[in-house]
């Protein structure tokens, strides 16, 4: 029938199918709206999708680049040892892999969750548990150094249980984990420290020694430096993980989408749509936008020439120029990030002590390398296991990351890597198969949204945070409330489809 | 702990995740109404999008719950198909054996999966509506029921031998079909829950790469995190859950 989409019209053209997009996407997959979805590349998932080797290859070529105003930049990939022959460890074939361009841990207490679960995407999806964090010191006795691990308790109950502990370390690291449970209720504790970097207040209010800071800041997964991590940014922080254990079983708190990340909750949106009658169409993109004027929306000219027209356009700032255009955008901040994605010869067990006795197997691990310099911010790697979808079993993938541009932050990423390799202590030890490496850049439009032209609605792209902040779907949740006009309890609230029985619950 | 010997152990039962893909009114949604419902309906509307449907299927030794994707033939712009075939165990590519152009539309899909699905990925092709040629398949005519489908149009046209051919050439599974009378349909499904690998049917969703390729691990009921498991009691348990 309908081959081309010229002289087309829609209640909502959206643009690219990365997280926001696809999830506002589900949103409106029961509200009836004729629905355009829209994404220029050939592959779903955008800014956040999954790739087996040989496309994060072409996508490595395409964002080689030094653009640092781009959201990807300077990528590359290395294969670097040719000496894994002899433990019979190599690279499988491409598509055994599926590596995650947002490899996002969501905490029990997201926001997310819920809005899964009531929209009933959640049946779809997988989900695993990220067990332990770590961090890795590095003891200086006399002439070595040596990589240790340190395993983060996860709880009240672990530290406990620590035979390690002096009984003064413990009493007051049990009185501050008391404290955080309620801060909120004790604001004279913390209020006059708010700018205060957070070690400080550690130190002056608890007593807590120099030793046991760096445990305690990486369960902020806070990415500014030590010395730059204030008291008001960490407390919430440790709060919401803290407030997030046990809520899916004893020993965890966080999760994992198994298959690559948050492309998976993304395509597992788009199907809903497309369930709900949504059209779709990949390698397309928008030339140009005529603004909304008396009683028609925005219309839109294509790539290939095919004009339509909508009542609304939705898509991230950075998708196309054309939404530019509509907003009078400049960001209001910026910054970078280097990462890296490394496949390991290893599947790195000790990494994954169990949950609990019983308990559900973690597929994911935080370890994080504070800097030895106060000024200089953390590294953070996450660690999947081959239950998470992503590489074949007997090896792990580690996502790492950094808040410098990638030319310092590259190097602080490969002795991170290096370091946390030695610390597991196996013989032989594991190497790196494979990396994918680049710069990600991350701009604020937030005010623009605002600003935006009638019948645009702009949808902030992810930022570069290592958890999946409540504030990427509240955005969602308030381009739909435009679009709908309906109140905020509608959203993501489905009743079951017919035939499908959501009986595993 | 104490009421672990009384009970015997239910089947095990594992998830797979199946996509139908073919040319418009092949039947898919047929076949899918027939497998899930024993239903058949004379002038089923084309599926707009896609539909999602799940269905048990029971072997003698465990328990496999089909969750399944059905596709619109009707597709306009070659984009869906990706997301359900995305991490998909099994597919079924479906032509109509009164249609030659459906069978190289099926070729097409078949192509397409060895090319972009997950390697150990289990394809069958169905050749649908055996009934329309009932005679040359079957002792026993129906007392002329197809009447429906005009005579004149209703005859074969793709040969069982070309089809079978092809389909030992790619090595997939082979049923040729009739949603109408229900022929062959819950043979399809069960052949393919045979040949799933077990090494891959370890948990709801396993490994999407099954097979020869178990190259992406097979997932186990013990990573799985139950998300409407609130409370924190170790209400967690799962892999009983279907
Ligand atoms: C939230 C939080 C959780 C913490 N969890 C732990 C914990 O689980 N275990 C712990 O020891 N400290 C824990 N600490 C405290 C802090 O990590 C210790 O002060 C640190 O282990 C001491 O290391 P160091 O390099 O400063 O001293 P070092 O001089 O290197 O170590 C002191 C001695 O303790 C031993 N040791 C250190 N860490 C461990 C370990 N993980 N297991 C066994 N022996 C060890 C060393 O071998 C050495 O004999 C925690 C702190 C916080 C805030
Ligand atoms: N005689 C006969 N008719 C069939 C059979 N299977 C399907 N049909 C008819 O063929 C038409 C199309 O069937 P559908 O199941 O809707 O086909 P589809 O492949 O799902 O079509 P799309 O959703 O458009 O891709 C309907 O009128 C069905 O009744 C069959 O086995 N025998
Ligand atoms: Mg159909």
């Amino acid at each position: 029938m309908m081959e081309t989409l010229d002289g087309t019209e829609w209640d909502v053209v959206i643009l690219g199918t990365g997280f926001a997009e696809s999830l506002l996407a589900l949103s409106l997959s029961r509200s009836g709206k004729r629905i355009l979805h829209l994404d220029k590349n050939d592959y779903y998932g955008g800014d956040e999708a999954a790739l087996s080797l040989s496309e994060a290859e072409a996508w490595a070529s395409r964002f080689a680049e030094d653009a640092p105003q781009c959201r990807f930049s300077k990528a590359s990939v290395t294969k670097p040892a040719a000496s894994e022959a002899e433990h019979g460890n190599q690279l499988s074939s491409s598509r055994a892999y599926s590596l995650a361009l947002a490899p996002h841990i969501i905490y029990a207490r997201s926001n997310l969750v819920p809005a899964l679960v009531s929209s009933r995407s959640h049946s779809q999806l997988d989900f695993q548990a990220v067990g332990s964090w770590f961090v890795v010191g590095s003891s200086a006795d006399s002439s070595q150094v040596q990589q240790r691990l340190i395993r983060v308790p996860s709880g009240r109950e672990d530290v406990f249980q620590d035979k390690s502990f002096d009984l003064k370390a413990k009493r007051s690291l049990m009185k501050f984990l008391r404290f955080v449970a309620a801060y909120e209720d004790q604001p004279d504790v913390w209020e006059g420290s708010r700018q205060l970097p957070f070690s400080i207040f550690l130190e002056q209010k608890f007593g807590l020694p120099a030793s046991s800071h760096e445990p305690i800041l990486a369960l902020t997964m806070s990415q500014a430096s030590a010395g730059s991590t204030s008291t008001e940014h960490a407390l919430p922080s440790i709060a919401r993980h803290l407030r997030s254990l046990g809520i899916f079983g004893p020993g965890f708190g966080a999760v994992l989408p198994k298959w690559g990340g948050l492309a998976e909750i993304a395509q597992v949106a788009c199907r809903a749509c497309a369930v709900g009658g949504g059209v779709y169409v990949l390698n397309k993109s928008i030339k140009s936008m005529t603004p909304a004027h008396d009683d028609s929306g925005p219309s839109l000219e294509l790539s290939d020439g095919e004009k339509l027209s909508t009542t609304w356009l939705c898509g991230s700032v950075d998708d196309s120029s054309a939404l530019r255009l509509g907003t009078n955008a400049t960001p209001s901040s910026a910054y970078s990030t280097s990462r890296s994605i490394s496949i390991v010869s290893s599947p790195l067990p000790s990494l994954f002590p169990p949950t609990s006795e019983g308990g559900v197997a973690p597929a994911g691990a935080v370890v994080v390398v504070p800097s030895s310099d106060a000024s200089e911010p953390p590294v953070h790697m996450f660690v999947h296991t081959s239950d998470a979808g992503e590489c074949p079993m007997n090896q792990s993938v580690i996502y790492s990351s950094i808040a410098m541009p990638h030319d310092s932050g590259l190097p602080h990423l490969e002795r991170a890597v290096a370091s946390l390799l030695g610390a597991v202590r196996e013989q032989p030890s594991p190497q790196v198969l494979w990396s994918l490496r680049y710069q990600q850049q991350h701009a604020d439009f937030e005010h623009s949204l605002m600003n935006a032209q009638e019948g645009v609605i702009v949808l902030s792209s992810l930022s570069c945070d290592l958890v999946l902040e409540d504030s990427s779907l509240d955005k969602v949740k308030i381009a739909w409330q435009k679009i709908t006009g309906e109140s905020e309890n509608a959203f993501m609230n489905f009743d079951p489809r017919e035939g499908a029985n959501d009986e595993d619950d | 702990m104490t009421d672990s010997a009384a009970t015997p152990a239910p089947k095990p039962s594992s998830s797979v995740k199946l996509v139908l893909l073919g040319e418009a009114a092949v039947g898919k949604s047929s076949l899918v109404l027939r497998f899930v419902n024993n239903d058949f309906q004379p002038n089923k509307e084309p599926t707009i999008g896609a539909a999602f449907l799940t269905q048990k299927c029971q072997l003698p030794n465990r328990t496999i719950k089909f969750e399944i994707w059905d596709t619109a033939g009707q597709e306009r712009f070659a984009s869906l198909a990706p997301m359900y075939y995305r991490n998909a165990q099994s597919a079924l590519v479906v032509y109509d054996i009164t249609k030659p152009s459906s069978l190289v539309k099926a070729k097409h899909w078949v192509a397409e999966l060895q090319r972009q699905a997950s390697p150990g990925i289990v394809i069958a092709l169905v050749g649908n509506k055996l009934d329309l040629c009932e005679d040359d398949s079957t002792e026993d005519s129906q007392n002329d029921e197809n009447a429906e489908g005009h005579e004149e149009e209703a005859v074969r046209k793709v040969s069982t031998a070309e089809a079978k051919a092809y389909a030992e050439e790619e090595s997939l599974l082979f049923f040729e079909t009739s949603a109408k009378t229900g022929h062959n349909v819950s043979e399809v499904f069960t052949a393919i829950a045979n040949t799933i690998p077990e090494t891959s049917l370890k948990g709801p969703r396993a490994g999407a790469g099954g097979g020869t390729q178990a190259a992406i691990s097979g997932g186990q009921d013990s990573s799985r995190v139950n998300l409407t498991a609130r409370g924190g009691d170790g209400g967690a348990k799962e892999g009983c859950a279907c």
